[in-house]
């Protein structure tokens, strides 16, 4: 089910991207693309009733249902990769509202 | 004893160096560049496991005659483009080092999930060479179009992981032939990666930070994006299309045709151009989309010369056009009109380079052209080959008029373009290059499409 309500926030991000002219405006669209992705991976793990995919002295029988760790651990490289794309999203705004004074779109031109 | 990691490692660990001391940042960017290269003729092949989890556990990196050819063109490319751009932009030798750690990464990864990761390291390194262009809203537009692609390529690869359970490329294609399951399920999932990586190799319709970027490029960003980018992305793309893809039905239908119009659209829009720059830049387009197409129809080996051929043609253009237009001030068809009877040389080298793309025999182009046409005859696709044939005239008519333009001074006294001695004898090299392997083709027939090896390995892995 939490598949669903991370689509929609795909969706919704996408939604920003297409119809948004601002810069800072199209970057938070472009994380919550981001985060609904997150969420997605996230819940490919998801095992109802799982446990911490970790032995230990109670927890040490193979039989034991663990939630899948490979997504965390997809998930965990996507948010860094994601952090490093916004902070140099950010700059180019900087960049951009320095060069040009203003952070609309449509009030810039650079044919 | 050699091992492939440290072609991507020891990028790295330099771009990680050069920041501590902006002297010996450029030095070590050539250093490392140049030893990549020699590291990539004698790489190992094979299956090479990371941190001693054994296939199909961990990260792997795969090399074959495939990788190995990619690792070659890529590097080479690089450090040309590296020398030749040393001392005007200094400050970018970090960044080229991680663009470097990021392309071998793609070259030489057999992890789906790696690549993505790789996708992204060298994606954002492309951010920031194209932001030498000191148009920051074209670099911007760059950003969003990529980290939306790299975004649809993982959220592809997660519903494969879902479907199948590893993230291993050989484990996904054996996994899929082992499941025989129908081909519609996998339609979304492929075609989303497809789109992924189709903005990166300038795919139409994903292509529009194309213009933006390359229009206003330099002597670095240019030759980068369209020589060394597009090749390496290129042959990351052919390798998931003829592996993992194998595009059938419906999704074949969708594929071609919008490849098809990349093809027709892109010579269309060169055709219609009167800014050198921009000439190139529809022109790339147009290329990436034949080779794709070629990738589709499993001619391997000729997509692989046709990328190594408009790798070397595409930069050597780039670089002369990018390094007028400094002087200049733009590379409008007229302000460059003569460019060439004041230098004979680098004029000789374009046009080698330009007579290659369009397929004229005595050039390398036209020894590859006429041969992935015939293979394409022989699977019957004779649309395809219609379009292909149709789209080289164009290609001709305006190259040609482009070539007049730019060896015919007009009657007024332009004032002479300089080209540094260092620009003759590299681009001089790169069009002899393309001369002989146009009328010495012999060492191009010793490879066949079992270059890429990973059908063969996955046999071998599986089943014995």
């Amino acid at each position: 089910m939490i598949q669903y309500a991370a689509i929609l926030l795909i969706f919704i991000g996408l939604y920003g991207l297409l119809t948004n002219r601002n810069i800072i405006k199209i970057i938070i669209s472009l994380n919550i693309i981001e985060i609904g992705l997150n969420i997605f991976i996230i819940s490919i793990g998801f095992v109802f009733d799982g446990i911490a995919p970790i032995m230990t002295s109670v927890n040490n029988s193979s039989a034991l249902i663990y939630v899948d760790p490979v997504p965390q651990a997809l998930v965990l490289t996507a948010i860094v990769i994601g952090v490093g794309t916004t902070a140099l999203g950010l700059a180019l705004a900087k960049n951009i509202h320095s060069k040009y004074k203003t952070l609309e779109i449509d009030e810039v031109e650079e044919s | 004893m050699m091992n492939p990691i440290f072609l991507i490692a020891f990028p790295l660990l330099a771009a990680f160096l050069s920041i501590l001391s902006k002297k010996l940042a450029p030095v070590l960017l050539l250093l490392i560049a140049l030893l990549n290269t020699v590291m990539a003729i004698f790489i190992p092949m094979g299956i090479v496991g990371i941190g001693g989890f054994s296939f199909p556990y961990g990260i792997n990196l795969y090399v074959d005659t495939y990788a190995q050819i990619g690792l070659l063109l890529v590097n080479g490319l690089f450090t040309v483009i590296a020398i030749l751009n040393i001392k005007k932009y200094k400050a970018y030798s970090s960044v080229l080092l991680v663009a470097l750690t990021g392309l071998n990464g793609l070259l030489l990864t057999g992890d789906l999930f790696n690549l993505f990761v790789f996708l992204e390291i060298s994606g954002i390194a492309a951010y920031l060479i194209t932001s030498s262009n000191k148009k920051p809203l074209s670099t911007f537009h760059y950003l969003v179009m990529g980290s939306v692609g790299s975004s649809l390529y993982l959220f592809g690869l997660i519903i494969l992981y879902s479907m199948f359970g590893t993230l291993n490329f050989m484990d996904m294609i054996h996994q899929i032939q082992v499941a025989s399951i129908d081909y519609t399920d996998l339609i979304l999932p492929f075609f989303m990666m497809f789109v992924g990586l189709g903005v990166e190799a300038k795919l139409l319709p994903f292509n529009s930070w194309v213009k933006g970027v390359l229009k206003h490029s330099n002597t670095l960003s240019g030759p980068m994006v369209a020589g060394v980018y597009a090749a390496a992305i290129s042959l990351v793309l052919g390798r998931l299309i003829h592996n993992l893809f194998l595009f059938e039905g419906k999704l074949y239908l969708v594929v071609v045709v919008l490849l098809v119009f990349g093809i027709v659209l892109g010579e269309a829009m060169a055709f219609a151009s009167d800014d050198v720059k921009e000439i190139l830049l529809y022109s790339s387009i147009s290329q990436a989309c034949i080779t794709a197409l070629l990738f589709v129809h499993g001619v391997i080996i000729w997509a692989v010369y046709l990328i190594i051929a408009n790798g070397i043609s595409k930069t050597l253009m780039f670089l002369v056009t990018n390094r007028a237009e400094e002087q200049t001030g733009n590379a409008k068809m007229d302000s460059l009109q003569g460019l060439f009877s004041n230098n004979k040389v680098i004029g000789i080298a374009f046009t080698i380079a330009a007579l290659s793309v369009i397929g004229m025999p005595l050039f390398a182009g036209f020894v590859i052209k006429l041969n992935y046409l015939t293979v394409l005859a022989h699977l019957d696709q004779l649309v395809v080959i219609a379009i292909i044939l149709l789209s080289s005239i164009v290609e001709g008519i305006y190259f040609i008029r482009l070539l007049i333009k730019l060896w015919y001074p007009k009657d007024t006294d332009i004032e002479p373009i300089k080209f540094h001695l260092s620009y003759k004898i590299i681009l001089g090299l790169m069009a002899a290059v393309l001369l002989v392997f146009g009328t010495y083709s012999a060492p191009l027939n010793q490879l066949d499409n079992s270059i890429d090896q990973v059908s063969e390995e996955i046999e071998v892995i599986f089943h014995g």
